[in-house]
C-alpha cells in the first residue's frame, strides 16, 4: 500500500477475507488467505482512516493447479465477491494492490478476479530481491510482529517479535535451509503495528500464543491478540 | 655414528628410483620396534651396541615407560646393495645406493588409524610376525589395510630365537610353524588379487619372506643362503633357492636332490631347508648355549665369522647374540628385501595413482602422479599432524606424489570437503619450511622432490587432519584415507576450575589434529565429549590433553558407547507428514535393509558413487531388490555415505524432483539424530510412497519440507519396530592353558562369548577368539590380568554392531537404555510420542 502512495495512487477502501464466524478458528490452513489476526483488521481500516469491506470465506482451495479457472465453491471466489461488493460503494476504482512477492498461486488469482471485473493489479512488491525488500522495511518505519510461525527454525518464543529482531535468525535459516526471508513460503505472518500510512498506531496489550499443531519439530504457533488500544503517533 | 648428511640424502631424494617408502606393521609386541632399531643401527643413527635395548622410534616417554607405540615415526636411512643383489631386483634402479623412509608404526589396535596414515606415505610394508604367536587379529587388521592402499608386503617371521631357547622346537616343527605363517598371511593376500601390483603372495623361495631375531639382531632370507651354496654346489642362485624351501630334499650318499622325504632304501632324508638353513644356526645355538664353546667357535670359523678376541671371551647369550649377528646380520638380510622386493615410488604410483586420485585419470596431476614426476604440478597428501616442541604448533606430515615442495612456495591447501572449482575448504598460502623427519629430530630442507615423506612447517591452520596441498588449480583431492577403527568409545571432559574452559576447549581442537582418529565434539546438552578407539586409546589421549594439549586439570566421566538405531520391520502403516503450512504431503515407510548389504556400505564396497545402473544390477542379483527400485536411491546418510537408503518408489509425481534436495538435507540430518535417543540410525530403508505438492514452488521450499521429510523419516522408524544395536568388541586374547578358566569367568562376567579356543601348533600358547559388547569392556585388560595372575592380554577391535533384545518402546532394559542416553544428552526424559511425527489425511 506505501509503494501505491509512492507510485501516486490513492487507496479508497480496504478489503480482507474472514473465516466463518461458525468456524470458530483464527487458522483454517487457507491457500490464499492469511487468517491469523483478522479480528484485529478493524483496527487497521481505523488507523488508515479507510472503509473496510470484510467478506467470509466459504470455499476452499478446490482449483489448486498454479493458473486458476473459475471453478464454484473455491476460495477464489469469495475473493470476486468481496471486490465486486467494493466495487458497489466505489465504483470508481482502478485497482487492487495485492503484496505478493513471489507466490504466483496467489498472484494469478488476484489477476483473474481483476480481469473478471476489469481491475488492474497491483503487485509492487512482485519479484523483489528479499533481502533487500526485508532491509527497506525494516527502513521505513514499518511497525510489524510475526503472529504465526510455520516453517524450519522458527519457534513459538518467536511470536510478537518485531522483524527488526528477527533480521539475523531470518537471514541465517535463509543461508541453511533456503527459506523466504519475506515468509513468502508460508514460513510466518506478521500483523502491521504501525506504518506511514497509518494515523494512528496499535498496541497490542494482550495475546496468548497457541500451538496449531503440535509437531516435534517447528511447531506451528501463532498469537492470538486478545487486545489492542490505539495511540496517537 | 651419523654415515650420511642432509646433502647426500637431498642427493639421493632425487634418484626417486631407488627410494624405498615402507612402513613396519604388525600385531601388538610381535617387535617392530625392536626389529627397526636393528635397521637404523644398520643406518649409523644411534651405535650398534645399543640396538635392540634402545626403542630408537619410541619417541614420547610414555611409549618408552609401557614399551609399545603410540605415534607412528618416520626415520630415513642409506643403504648400498651389494653388486651381486642388483640383478635381483626387477624394477628400474639408478645405481646400488638406496634411500629407505622407514616408518615405525604402533601395533595395538587402538592406534590403527596411525597406521592407516603410515600406509598412505609409503610404497611397501615389512609385516612383522611373532613366530610363536603366528598371525593374530592386528597382523590381519594391518595387512588388509596395507593392500587396500595398494601396499606391497613383505614379512618377516620374528623372534625366532624364541622358539629354540624357550620352546626348543625341532627342526620339522620350526619349518612347519614357518610355513603354516607363510600361509596364513598368503590366505590374506589371496582376497586382494590386483594384476597390476604383480605377485603379492609371499614366498620364502623368493626371499619375500625373512626369518630372524630383532632382539639379538640377526635375520636371514633363504637368498643369502642360497647364495652362499650357490657358489658351493656350482648351480645358479635362483634354482638354488627353490631347492631350499618346501618338499626338496637331499641325498648325501648320492649327492642327488629328490621330492621325497625317503632315499631309495626307505631311509628317511632331511629336508634341505632344515638342512642347510636350520642346521647351522641349531648347531651354533646348541653349542654356545650347552657351553660347548670351542665346537662353536671352529663352527664359526668355518661359517666365515670372524669373531674380535674380545667378543670371544663371552659366554652363553652374550656370545651367541654376537655370532648371530655376525653370522647372519638382520640389517643386511631385510634391507636387502626391502630394495630388492619392495617397490619404489616410480613403479608403485603407476598402479597406485587410480586408488589415491579423486579426478579424471587423464588430467594433468593424475599424469604427474602415475610418473611421480618431480617437475609437474606438485600433489602432496598430508597425512596426519605431529607436534612440535612449539605448543600447539604442528608438522604436517606427509607424500609428495607429483611435482617438487620447497620453502616459501605459494600451494593450495585443499580439505577434505574441498570441490574442486569451489571455494569451500580451501586456502591460498605459502609453505613457511619444509623438514626431514627423523625420529626425534627433525632437519630443515631446502626442498624435496616428488616420491619422498616430507614435513611442512605453517600449513597446519588450515587443515583439521590431513589434506591435499597442491599447485594446479584443477587438481581435484587426493582420496581421503579411511580407517579401520571406528571412535566407539567416548567420554566426556570437563575442566576442575571453570576459568580453564578456555583453555580446555582449545587444548581439544589440538587433540583432535594430533590424532588421526580421535573425535572431539560438543554434545547437545553442551558437554565436551572426546571419542576413541578403545579404553587405552582414549586413556592417551586424555593424558595428552591434560599434560600437553589444555595443560589445564581436567576430570572426566564414565566412559560411555555410541550405539546405532535401527528397524526390524516394515512399517506397520503408512506414515503420513504434512508441512508446517499444511500444503505438503509426504508418505513414507521404512523398513529394514539386508544385513550384509549394510556392511557392504560401511565398508565402502557399495557407495553412491557407483555407477547407478551398475549397482543396481547388483543390488538386485545379490539382494534381491527390484531393479527400478534400486536405480533410484536417492541418498546414502547420513554422511552422504551411511548405511541407510532414501528410496524414490512413487510413480509419476508431479514436482517430486524439485524437493529432492531439502530431502537429502531432511535425510541426512534425521539419519545422524535418530528418533529414540539421536543416536545415529543404522541399516534402514525408507520409501518415499507418495507425495502431494503445492502447485507453486514457494510454498514448497526447504523451510516447509525439511521439517516435513524429517517428521516422516521418524514416524516411518516409530512404526518399523525400532531397535538399537550395541557395538561389539572381537576379542583376541593369547595365554597358557591354566588360564582359561580365569579368561571364561571373566568374559562370562561381561556378556561376552567365546567362539573359537586353538592351541598354537608347537607351542604351549592358546589362542582365544571372542565377541563382547564394547559397553562391557572398560576395566576389562585389568580385570583380565588380575584373574590369570597377568598372563592374559587381549586384543579388542571394533568387529560388529548387534542388535539387543527388547524394544525401546516397552518398559525394559532397552528402554532403561535409550531413556539414560537422552538424559546424558539432556533431551526430554521421554520419547516423543508418535503423533507429534504424525499427522492425519
Amino acid at each position: 500500500m506505501m509503494k501505491c502512495v509512492e507510485e501516486g495512487h490513492s487507496i479508497v477502501a480496504l478489503a480482507n477475507a474472514t473465516p466463518p464466524a461458525t468456524l470458530k478458528k483464527e487458522e483454517m490452513d487457507s491457500y490464499l488467505f492469511q487468517t491469523v489476526g483478522q479480528t484485529f483488521v478493524p483496527y487497521i481500516a481505523e488507523c488508515m482512516g479507510l472503509p473496510l469491506y470484510q467478506q467470509e470465506i466459504q470455499g476452499s482451495a478446490i482449483y489448486q493447479e498454479l493458473e486458476y479457472n473459475e471453478t464454484s465453491g473455491d476460495e477464489t471466489e469469495d475473493l470476486y465477491k468481496l471486490i465486486k461488493r467494493v466495487l458497489v460503494d466505489h465504483p470508481d476504482i482502478s485497482g487492487v494492490s495485492v503484496g505478493a512477492i513471489l507466490s504466483s498461486y496467489q498472484a494469478n488469482r488476484v489477476s483473474h478476479v481483476c480481469k473478471r471485473l476489469g481491475l488492474e493489479m497491483h503487485a509492487y512488491l512482485w519479484q523483489r530481491e528479499q533481502k533487500e525488500l526485508f532491509e527497506e522495511m525494516l527502513s521505513s518505519d514499518l511497525e510489524a510482529v510475526i503472529i504465526k510461525v510455520a516453517g524450519i527454525g522458527l519457534k513459538q518464543s518467536d511470536l510478537m517479535k518485531s522483524l527488526g529482531e528477527m533480521r539475523t535468525k531470518l537471514f541465517s535459516l535463509n543461508e541453511k535451509y533456503g527459506s523466504h526471508i519475506c515468509g513468502e513460503g508460508g514460513e510466518y505472518e506478521t500483523f502491521t503495528l504501525n506504518c506511514p500510512l497509518f494515523k494512528k498506531k496499535i498496541r497490542v496489550t494482550d495475546w496468548s500464543s497457541v500451538v496449531h499443531s503440535d509437531d516435534i519439530f517447528d511447531p506451528v504457533c501463532f498469537a492470538k491478540i486478545e487486545k489492542v488500544i490505539l495511540e496517537d503517533k | 655414528m651419523v654415515n650420511f648428511t642432509i646433502d647426500q640424502i637431498r642427493g639421493l631424494m632425487d634418484k626417486v628410483a631407488n627410494i624405498r617408502n615402507m612402513s613396519v606393521i604388525a600385531h601388538v609386541d610381535h617387535g617392530k620396534s625392536t626389529l627397526t632399531d636393528s635397521l637404523v643401527s644398520k643406518a649409523g643413527i644411534i651405535s650398534s651396541a645399543k640396538a635392540g635395548e634402545t626403542r630408537f622410534t619410541d619417541t614420547r616417554q610414555d611409549e618408552q615407560d609401557r614399551c609399545i607405540t603410540i605415534k607412528s615415526t618416520a626415520i630415513s636411512m642409506y643403504f648400498e646393495l651389494p653388486q651381486e643383489s642388483m640383478a635381483d631386483i626387477k624394477q628400474k634402479t639408478d645405481g646400488s645406493g638406496f634411500l629407505i623412509n622407514l616408518i615405525d608404526s604402533p601395533g595395538h589396535v587402538d592406534f590403527s588409524s596411525e597406521v592407516t596414515a603410515a600406509l598412505r606415505v609409503t610404497d611397501g610394508a615389512l609385516v612383522v610376525v611373532d613366530c610363536i604367536s603366528g598371525v593374530s587379529v592386528q597382523t590381519e587388521t594391518v595387512l588388509r589395510q596395507a593392500l587396500t592402499e595398494k601396499i606391497k608386503p613383505v614379512v618377516i617371521i620374528n623372534k625366532v630365537d624364541r622358539a629354540l631357547l624357550e620352546l626348543q622346537l625341532t627342526k620339522e616343527d620350526l619349518y612347519t610353524s614357518f610355513l603354516r605363517t607363510v600361509e596364513n598371511v598368503n590366505v590374506i593376500i589371496a582376497t586382494y588379487f590386483d594384476p597390476t601390483m604383480g605377485e603379492l603372495q609371499v614366498s620364502p623361495e623368493k626371499g619375500t619372506v625373512a626369518f630372524g631375531s630383532g632382539l639379538h639382531g640377526w635375520a636371514f632370507t633363504i637368498t643369502q643362503f642360497a647364495a652362499r651354496y650357490a657358489k658351493k654346489f656350482g648351480v645358479d642362485k635362483s634354482k638354488m633357492m627353490n631347492k631350499l624351501w618346501g618338499d626338496n630334499y637331499f641325498n648325501p650318499k648320492t649327492k642327488k636332490w629328490t621330492t621325497k622325504d625317503t632315499d631309495a632304501a626307505g631311509k628317511p632324508l632331511e629336508r634341505a631347508f632344515n638342512m642347510f638353513v636350520l642346521d647351522p644356526i641349531f648347531k651354533i645355538f646348541d653349542s654356545v648355549t650347552n657351553f660347548r664353546k670351542e665346537e662353536a667357535l671352529t663352527m664359526l670359523e668355518k661359517l666365515d665369522v670372524g669373531l674380535k678376541s674380545d667378543e670371544k671371551d663371552l659366554e652363553g647369550k652374550a656370545l651367541l647374540k654376537v655370532a648371530m649377528r655376525k653370522f647372519l646380520p638382520a640389517a643386511d638380510a631385510l634391507l636387502e628385501m626391502i630394495c630388492v622386493h619392495l617397490p619404489s615410488p616410480l613403479t608403485s604410483q603407476a598402479y597406485r595413482v587410480a586408488g589415491l586420485y579423486e579426478g579424471p585419470m587423464d588430467d594433468e596431476c593424475a599424469v604427474a602422479i602415475r610418473n611421480c614426476d618431480s617437475n609437474g604440478p606438485l600433489m602432496l597428501y598430508v597425512s596426519k599432524m605431529v607436534p612440535t616442541s612449539d605448543k600447539g604448533r604442528f608438522y604436517a606430515f606427509g607424500r609428495v606424489f607429483s611435482g617438487t615442495v620447497r620453502s616459501g612456495q605459494k600451494v593450495r591447501i585443499q580439505g577434505p570437503n574441498y570441490t574442486p572449482g569451489k571455494k569451500e575448504d580451501l586456502f591460498i598460502k605459502s609453505i613457511q619450511r619444509t623438514i626431514l623427519m627423523m625420529g626425534r629430530y627433525v632437519e630443515p630442507i631446502e626442498d624435496c622432490p616428488a616420491g619422498n615423506i616430507i614435513g611442512l612447517v605453517g600449513v597446519d591452520q588450515f587443515l583439521l587432519k590431513s589434506g591435499t596441498i597442491t599447485t594446479s588449480e584443477t587438481a581435484h583431492n587426493l582420496k581421503v584415507m579411511k580407517f579401520s577403527v571406528s571412535p566407539v568409545v567416548q567420554i566426556a571432559v570437563d575442566v576442575k576450575n571453570a576459568n580453564d574452559l578456555p583453555k580446555l576447549v582449545e587444548g581439544l581442537k589440538r587433540l583432535s589434529k594430533s590424532d588421526p582418529c580421535v573425535q572431539c565434539f560438543t554434545s547437545e546438552s553442551g558437554e565436551h565429549i572426546v571419542a576413541g578407539a578403545g579404553e587405552l586409546h582414549l586413556e592417551i589421549c586424555l593424558k595428552d590433553l591434560e599434560e600437553d594439549h589444555a595443560q589445564v586439570p581436567i576430570k572426566t566421566g564414565d566412559p560411555v558407547v555410541p550405539y546405532r538405531e535401527t528397524v526390524q520391520s516394515e512399517s506397520s502403516i503408512v506414515c503420513l507428514s504434512k508441512s508446517p503450512n499444511k500444503h505438503n504431503r509426504i508418505f513414507m515407510k521404512a523398513m529394514p535393509l539386508d544385513d550384509e548389504l549394510t556392511q557392504e556400505i560401511e565398508d565402502g564396497k557399495i557407495t553412491p558413487r557407483d555407477d547407478f545402473k551398475i549397482r543396481a544390477r547388483e543390488m538386485a542379483e545379490k539382494y534381491g531388490w527390484d531393479v527400478t527400485d534400486a536405480r533410484k536411491i536417492w541418498c546414502f546418510g547420513p554422511d552422504t555415505l551411511g548405511p541407510n537408503l532414501l528410496v524414490d518408489v512413487t510413480k509419476g509425481v508431479q514436482y517430486l524432483n524439485e524437493i529432492k534436495d531439502s530431502c537429502v538435507a531432511a535425510f541426512q540430518w534425521a539419519t545422524r539424530e535418530g528418533p529414540l535417543a539421536d543416536e545415529v540410525m543404522r541399516g534402514i530403508r525408507f520409501n518415499i510412497l507418495d507425495v502431494t505438492l503445492h502447485a507453486d514452488a514457494i510454498h514448497r521450499g526447504g523451510g516447509q519440507i525439511i521439517p516435513t521429510a524429517r517428521r516422516v523419516l521418524y514416524a516411518s522408524t516409530l512404526t518399523a519396530d525400532p531397535g538399537i544395536q550395541e557395538p561389539v568388541y572381537l576379542v583376541e586374547i593369547q595365554c597358557p592353558e591354566n588360564a582359561i578358566g580365569g579368561i571364561y569367568g571373566v568374559l562370562n562376567r561381561r556378556r561376552g562369548h567365546v567362539f573359537s579356543e586353538e592351541q598354537r601348533p608347537g607351542t604351549p600358547m592358546y589362542s582365544i577368539k571372542a565377541y563382547m559388547p564394547v559397553n562391557e569392556s572398560f576395566g576389562f585388560t585389568a580385570d583380565l590380568r588380575s584373574n590369570t595372575g597377568g598372563q592374559a592380554f587381549p586384543q579388542c577391535v571394533f568387529d560388529h554392531w548387534q542388535i539387543m533384545n527388547g524394544s525401546p518402546l516397552q518398559a525394559g532394559k532397552v528402554q532403561d537404555i535409550v531413556l539414560g542416553i537422552r538424559k546424558r544428552k539432556g533431551l526430554s526424559a521421554e520419547i516423543p510420542s508418535l503423533d507429534r511425527y504424525l499427522d492425519k489425511l
